[in-house]
């Protein structure tokens, strides 16, 4: 059964009724969850967000892409975690690193979406997330 | 060596902490405000600040949160930077002595819903205070710090030889306005159009941070820029680095309407960057000229020196008519 115990957990996939999300939690802003026809409380927060969580390897491109927009060198760390600022991305190195991720991805980012990917894993959810659309 | 044994004596008492500072490095010099449509530009060259004893003075400035976010920084010139531009805004404004005398240390800071960062004061300090705006930008090799009365204002800076990794009509057809594809398209010298480029990036980033929304709240393609010569009206991509006239900015969501509240600068800054300043007009009484943009240039070390800058290091190239 999982437990919200404080302000951050992602539910990184699907959930059908009566399942339990096994993945690991990262990063909700509020959750409401009807698990077995049960409620979980809903947490006091803004922004809502349940999905699958990209495959290893969307998110291992989108890592080489901003390794080549930023010059990182090769001991520096990338990973799904890691902060686009925190790497030293300015606004326009995001705006190149989303406008790679378009050309690498054949997808289409809306300019609402490209400055609030702020994680190498957002920017492979979000892709994923196109590319299923399409 | 006395004054070094005095430093590092110092407790966390934010007074004792001051004085000791002080006492082993010049006092942050108070400055008088900006008046109205002037805006303060304070700027810092990180290359220039080695002393890693005043580097671990500056880290005591910041507030735990800032402290956090400069150790996520990856990579010792990134926290560096970081550092630099959090004690940049705190010391700046700490000169300017609100209230009487201020410890950077107790400022405090508050971000609007879409993020920008503004300074947060007690009740009681409320009145004054309140009317003082900053925006900060900065690259790895410099860190601007902008500061009006009244007036919100963008900053934005970028190094002249940024390079992008994307073709420039491929980027500005992508992002930028269809008028200004036609305006970059135009210029035949490709270091020119570079140029111009990043001249357009920093006008228009400058222009989304003095509205206080950022690039995700204000698409760079619902507005345009243009570079206005007094002479014929039209845009002219001279590439000179004297007075290009009057930059103004459109939106193109009302085709007929200029957004004529924002007035520009642009500013080559330390011969290694441009620097683009945006700022509210100040309203224009009947009859009166509205007061043009005036812009004092300091470069500083904060705790060890102030420089008035002008001439070629804070060359203006447009927008101060």
């Amino acid at each position: 059964m999982a437990s919200f115990t404080g302000t951050t957990a992602r539910v990184s996939c699907a959930l059908k009724q009566g399942q339990v999300p096994s993945s690991k939690i990262s990063n909700v802003r509020s959750v409401s969850l009807p698990i077995g026809g049960r409620s979980f409380p809903s947490l006091k927060a803004r922004r809502f967000q349940v999905f699958c969580a990209a495959k290893p390897e969307t998110v291992n491109k989108v890592c080489q892409i901003v390794r080549k927009q930023l010059a990182l060198p090769d001991d520096a760390t990338v990973t799904g975690d890691s902060k686009f600022a925190n790497l030293g991305a300015d606004s326009l190195d995001t705006v190149e690193i989303v406008m790679g991720l378009e050309e690498e991805f054949g997808i289409s980012v809306e300019e609402e979406s490209a400055q609030s990917i702020t994680t190498v894993q957002e920017a492979a959810d979000m892709i994923e997330k196109l590319i299923g659309k399409k | 060596m006395i004054l070094f044994r005095r430093v590092v004596i110092f407790t966390m008492n934010s007074v004792c902490f001051q004085r000791n500072f002080a006492a082993a490095l010049s006092p942050l010099v108070p400055v008088k405000l900006p008046s109205r449509m002037e805006a303060h530009l304070w700027y810092v060259v990180p290359d220039e600040v080695k002393s890693s004893f005043l580097l671990s003075n500056y880290l005591d400035i910041l507030s735990p949160c800032e402290k956090e976010n400069v150790s996520r920084m990856r990579g010792e010139q990134l926290q560096k930077a970081a550092l630099l531009a959090r004690v940049l805004v705190r010391t700046t404004i700490a000169r300017y002595q609100i209230n009487g005398q201020v410890n950077p240390r107790s400022l405090k800071f508050k971000k609007n819903i879409h993020g920008k960062p503004e300074l947060e004061w007690d009740d009681d300090q409320c009145q004054c205070a309140s009317r003082l705006q900053f925006n900060i930008s900065h690259t790895s090799s410099l860190i601007l710090c902008g500061v009006t009365v009244d007036s919100p204002i963008g900053v934005d800076l970028e190094e002249k030889q940024r390079k992008l990794k994307n073709n420039i009509l491929a980027f500005a057809r992508r992002y930028f306005t269809p008028h200004e594809v036609k305006f970059l398209s135009s210029i035949s010298d490709p270091v020119v159009q570079h140029q111009h480029f990043v001249k357009l990036w920093t006008l228009k980033e400058s222009y989304v941070k003095a509205l206080g929304r950022g690039f995700s709240g204000l698409p760079f393609r619902m507005f345009t820029i243009q570079f206005r010569t007094t002479e014929n009206g039209d845009s002219c991509p001279s590439g000179e680095t004297n007075n290009e006239g009057e930059i103004i900015v459109k939106s193109l969501e009302d085709v007929n309407s200029f957004s004529s509240n924002w007035q520009f600068a642009l500013l080559e800054l330390a011969g290694s960057h441009y620097a683009a300043i945006c700022m509210e007009k100040d309203e224009a009484v009947e009859g009166e000229v509205p007061t043009p943009m005036k812009l004092t240039v300091r470069k500083t070390i904060p705790y060890v020196r102030d420089e008035l800058i002008s001439g070629p290091d804070a060359a203006v190239i447009s927008g101060l008519t």
